[in-house]
């Protein structure tokens, strides 16, 4: 193991079983005997192999079912290859959604502390960062209200401001660039921009190419579960775009 | 160890879960978590009521109690297996979404019915004084019968929660069987009653029916409780939860995928 490596995938494959139709309830397995469902096999991601050093800025790209979002996955353990590995080094946070674990009945500071528990801080560490927290969602006085007298607004903003506080050495983010309104937006966005430029290592899946443009270093372009492009992130977001249009 | 380490790092986690489950469950109602000890209390009166009419003659001296040391742990067991059943499933959102160590839901499930029993333990020494059996220095065996209905306990819930994910008929299949074991258990009757027929062997079979009748001897008989089986317990509690801890980490894997 190199130190200054941060993720690193080697030879994955990762495939999904469609069934056609799944015997889903015991009575229909004992009525149709044990016997195999049917399935199909879909190759979601066809032997990669990646290597993305700490501190890089990344984002990957690609149409929609090209595999971005399932290597992201991989890459979190959510779910496993099928074969190959997928081996990351330092802790981890994923922003594959906002506001997990948020109980409505509680008020927004006790959440803060289950969205945080979430991402693996203990009590100590959320304590620290409590006052950062809440002064980055902007919710002033509504943080002592229970979180299901939030608007939407209010909700991702707290959410998005737990999420990036977690401090973590690698940070995977997945399609949330856009939460709460202009000026929010601008200072997720300077807030990542901070992140990017720190010895985080930031994997970005997102359709909004311009933003990724300013905040990344490096692109990959994902196609058909192949990596088709790998370099700088300006120009094969370039080479994106004159293959889409 | 790794695992130790990991669960270590999630306590966090776990804590808030717990109160979650604990707190947030009757957090709209106007009794709040009192109702987790008003239901169990209700359900002791009924059988205190009826059951006396069925036991032909046969009388039990201080039957309230009696029951009472059997019905509120087993309450701990129930809601550990209801909830516990579905924890990974309910938690689907969780699941698919933020990478934590599955195992603190099933843990966290058995846990805070185990918080719960801590405080409902309270409602038998209350009956303990009242009906004027008193309390003795005996209860220092609590802990160990505990940690062994725990074990069990949490050896269950990794294995039905995992299960459940695949074949979804398990959280429907699991009430009837819970339902089931609350009459193989010697919770309303003595065990004694069925000394010499041809059930006698459950309870030599069911582990809760040593542990019903060691909660009975630490609240109850004022007695020292049969190490000799409590610690066999122990031994094979340990054993299946291994077991059934290494299913669940091989059925965890495409937990994302299934749910």
């Amino acid at each position: 193991m190199k130190k200054d490596v941060a993720i690193k995938v080697t030879n994955m494959t990762k495939w999904f079983k469609y069934y056609s139709d799944k015997a889903n309830t015991m009575k229909e397995r004992l009525v149709r005997g044990w016997k195999k469902n049917k399935n199909e096999v879909h190759t979601v991601l066809k032997s990669i192999d990646l290597e993305i050093k700490k501190g890089e800025t990344v984002a990957l790209i690609g149409v929609n079912g090209s595999g971005k979002s399932t290597l992201l996955k991989l890459m979190t353990k959510i779910i496993f290859p099928n074969k190959g590995r997928v081996t990351t080094y330092g802790k981890l946070t994923s922003l594959l959604e906002l506001g997990a674990g948020f109980h409505p009945d509680f008020t927004g500071r006790e959440n803060i502390y289950f969205n945080a528990a979430i991402f693996g801080l203990t009590k100590k560490e959320i304590d620290e960062r409590l006052d950062k927290i809440i002064e980055f969602s902007e919710l002033g006085e509504f943080i002592d209200s229970p979180v299901r007298t939030y608007s939407s607004g209010m909700y991702m903003r707290l959410a998005f401001a737990v999420a990036i506080n977690v401090d973590a050495d690698i940070l995977l983010i997945d399609e949330i660039l856009a939460v709460g309104d202009q000026h929010f937006q601008d200072k997720c966005f300077a807030k990542l921009e901070e992140l990017a430029k720190s010895d985080m290592t930031i994997v970005i899946v997102s359709h909004s190419l311009d933003a990724v443009k300013r905040l990344c270093n490096r692109g990959i372009w994902i196609h058909e579960g192949e990596v088709r492009m790998d370099g700088e992130c300006e120009k094969v977001i370039d080479e994106y775009i004159k293959e889409c249009a | 160890m790794k695992v130790f380490k990991e669960l270590y790092q999630y306590r966090e986690f776990l804590f808030t879960n717990v109160k979650k489950d604990i707190r947030g469950k009757y957090k709209a109602s106007f009794l709040g978590v009192l109702w987790s000890f008003i239901n169990p209390l209700l359900q002791v009166t009924v059988y205190a009521i009826v059951f006396p009419y069925l036991m032909r003659g046969q009388t039990i001296p201080n039957y309230l109690l009696f029951i009472i040391c059997g019905i509120i742990p087993w309450t701990w067991f129930t809601m550990s297996m209801m909830n516990g059943t579905t924890c990974i499933t309910n938690n689907g959102n969780l699941i698919k979404k933020v990478y934590f160590p599955r195992e603190i839901l099933p843990i966290s499930s058995v846990t805070s019915g185990c918080v719960n029993f801590l405080i409902s333990c309270l409602i038998i020494l209350l009956f303990a004084i009242f009906t004027g059996s008193g309390i003795t220095w005996h209860i220092i065996f609590l802990p160990l019968i505990m940690i062994v209905q725990y074990i069990f306990s949490l050896a269950l819930v990794f294995l039905t929660s995992a299960i459940n994910v695949y074949i979804k008929d398990v959280e429907y299949m699991i009430n009837f069987i819970i339902n089931l074991l609350f009459y193989a258990t010697p919770i309303l009757y003595p065990a004694s009653m069925f000394d010499g027929t041809k059930f006698a062997f459950i309870f030599k079979l069911n582990p809760f029916a040593y542990l019903v009748e060691a909660y009975r001897n630490i609240f109850y008989a004022h007695e020292i409780p049969g190490m000799k089986q409590l610690l066999g317990l122990l031994g094979v509690g340990l054993l299946i939860l291994i077991v059934c801890y290494m299913l669940f980490k091989k059925l965890e894997k495409r937990f994302a995928e299934e749910i």
